[in-house]
């Protein structure tokens, strides 16, 4: 839940407000999709959802807990245990085999030691790339990257997945493919999906639609 | 930490790179150390092998090859001194070597008395080191050639006085320019011309069961005008000399530490530019919820791997080069530690340089991720 955030970068005559009282409730088992243009705050508000940055004002509340009161390595915790996330970018390490950039994530959370293995074969095997885990990220498409991140991000079972411009570098089979795939991901397994997009590829798949312009919700409706 | 293997393989070109910078450092260092090591104790070896308790010099002498001569009568109150148990006596001086094609070179001639120490340099007739031979010296196998000494035995000139090559010996190799040559002490003094006085030290053994301190403060009181050393004081004094004292020792030490702070700076700046090429990296490390000491962990393991690895090629290096070294340069010295020592050094010196690349990897702003 977000109460009321606000963040202005710079200071004096160079502030710039990228988020201005901003109050969204979220709920499990939801695929939201945050839209605007550029500029209006999107990715910002995902930081501040992803406890990455603080807001100058307002608190976020991650199931329950007050975000703002929190020391940084509790915040490191929490994104730990908490959170998933997808980046436009992909952001696998190039050194590691898809197999390992799961490990990698199991390790990081302390959990590499009992069937990690097995548990990252099984992850990659529920995004449909059984095949591929031992290519490294500069070996796989696209799409793939995109689908060896959404399986990083799902495999320490983290209540909430934010996605940043998930199917930007992606094209239309594959845009589609992933956000079909992030859905499937919010119904299927109960979680909280927050996509920041301006695909309008997206838009079909999305429960609920927020709009953004100049930091502010402008628009905040359910789909279908 | 299999991440931070993973990142060195990947990247093997700076890899490489890195460990080149750290060999060549460890490389430096340790052949720089030798250089200092060998020549600490070449300049206090012809001290280190005698073995007397005490050495008496003339007052301010402060090393082993440039002191002045003592009056003779020092030699007996010195054996009057009580806890004494015997007194040797030592001179040398410059003196020019007649080489066999008529060229001369000098050469610093020492003489000392049986009884001086086991080791030490002297042409005994027997086994049992009491009778010293007839115009008989020895010179050092590195300084063979420059003394046109091919044979032995090998008959040569001293000051114009004949004398005989009977050996050539290892160990005792000048580090100063000028070759030692060893006799006994009569022959030194013949070959030396001293007009007056010869005696240039008094080797001193206390009797068991004094203490030599106390010897030391006796012998000081009855010779006033003379320096008294334990054998270690005069050691040490001597190195203080040719290193803080002298260009070279001055410089030998200076480019060892140049060798320390280059290696440091090659290193740091090629750890520096591993983390700064994995920066993104650390990033998504933090976006995910790495702890702080899981990213040092990497950071640590990369520079510590980079310095294992370095300092083995490094030692590796030298190795087979120490052979060749020896024989143009004779006193150098790598004694067994120096290796470990320096690839301690290499190792705390990778540490010391992830230091800034540690801080930097931790400072990395999680949400930069969001930036495609």
């Amino acid at each position: 839940m977000a109460e009321e955030i606000s963040i202005t970068y710079g200071s004096g005559h160079a502030a710039t407000p990228a988020l201005r009282d901003v109050s969204l409730n979220f709920f499990p088992g939801r695929l939201v999709l945050v839209m605007g243009p550029s500029g209006s705050g999107k990715t910002t508000l995902l930081s501040v959802l992803g406890c990455m940055l603080l807001p100058d004002q307002g608190d976020v509340h991650v199931r329950g807990q007050s975000v703002r009161g929190l020391s940084e390595s509790q915040r490191v915790d929490l994104r730990r245990h908490s959170i998933g996330y997808v980046f436009q970018a992909f952001r696998l390490f190039r050194s590691l085999t898809a197999l390992e950039n799961l490990v990698l994530a199991l390790d990081v959370a302390g959990r590499a030691k009992d069937g990690a293995k097995a548990k990252a074969e099984q992850a990659l095997a529920a995004v449909g790339l059984s095949d591929k885990w031992r290519l490294k990220p500069g070996e796989l498409s696209g799409g793939e990257k995109q689908r060896v991140a959404i399986a990083r991000a799902l495999i320490n079972d983290p209540p909430i997945v934010l996605a940043d411009e998930p199917t930007a570098s992606l094209d239309w089979r594959s845009g589609e493919g992933i956000a079909a795939m992030l859905l499937r991901i919010a119904k299927e397994h109960g979680k909280l999906v927050v996509v920041v997009t301006h695909d309008p590829r997206m838009t079909p798949f999305g429960q609920r639609i927020v709009k953004m312009e100049d930091g502010r919700v402008v628009e905040d409706a359910e789909q279908g | 930490m299999w991440l931070a293997w993973r990142n060195l393989n990947h990247d093997r070109f700076r890899f490489l790179v890195t460990i080149v910078g750290i060999a060549f450092a460890v490389f430096l260092m340790i052949f720089q150390g030798s250089l200092l090591v060998g020549f600490l104790r070449a300049s206090s070896k012809s001290i280190d092998v005698t073995d007397a308790d005490l050495w008496i010099a003339g007052r301010g002498v402060e090393s082993f090859e440039f002191a002045a001569p003592l009056p003779e009568r020092f030699y007996d109150i010195a054996v009057g001194v009580e806890g004494v148990e015997a007194v040797y006596r030592m001179t040398l001086g410059f003196a020019f070597w007649q080489k066999p094609s008529g060229m001369r070179q000098s050469v610093l001639l020492i003489g000392a008395e049986p009884g001086t120490g086991s080791q030490f340099p002297i042409p005994y007739v027997d086994a049992g080191q009491t009778s010293v031979a007839s115009e008989a010296v020895l010179v050092d196998r590195s300084n063979a050639r420059t003394l046109g000494v091919d044979v032995v035995p090998a008959g040569t000139e001293i000051s114009a006085r004949r004398a005989q090559v009977v050996e050539v010996i290892d160990g005792f190799g000048t580090f100063f320019g000028t070759p030692y040559v060893f006799t006994g002490y009569a022959d030194a003094v013949r070959y030396l011309r001293w007009p007056g006085d010869a005696i240039v030290f008094l080797i001193v053994r206390v009797q068991p069961g004094h203490d030599p301190q106390e010897v030391k403060r006796a012998l000081q009181r009855k010779l006033p005008e003379v320096d008294v050393w334990t054998r270690d004081e005069f050691s040490r004094r001597a190195r203080a000399f040719w290193v803080r004292k002298t260009g070279a020792g001055g410089a030998i030490l200076l480019v060892a530490l140049l060798g320390f702070l280059v290696g440091l700076v090659i290193v740091s700046q090629n750890i520096y530019a591993t983390t700064m090429e994995n920066l993104e990296e650390f990033a998504t490390l933090k976006a995910i919820g790495a702890r702080r000491w899981y990213i040092q962990k990497v950071v640590l393991t990369q520079a510590l791997a980079c310095g294992i690895v370095g300092s083995f090629v490094g030692l590796l290096a030298l190795l087979p080069l120490m052979e060749p070294i020896r024989n143009t340069i004779s006193w150098i010295d790598m004694p067994w530690w120096l290796p470990f020592g320096m690839i301690f050094v290499g190792l705390l010196m990778c540490v010391l340089a992830s230091v800034a690349s540690i801080k930097k990897a931790l400072a990395v702003e999680p949400a930069r991720v969001f930036r495609a």
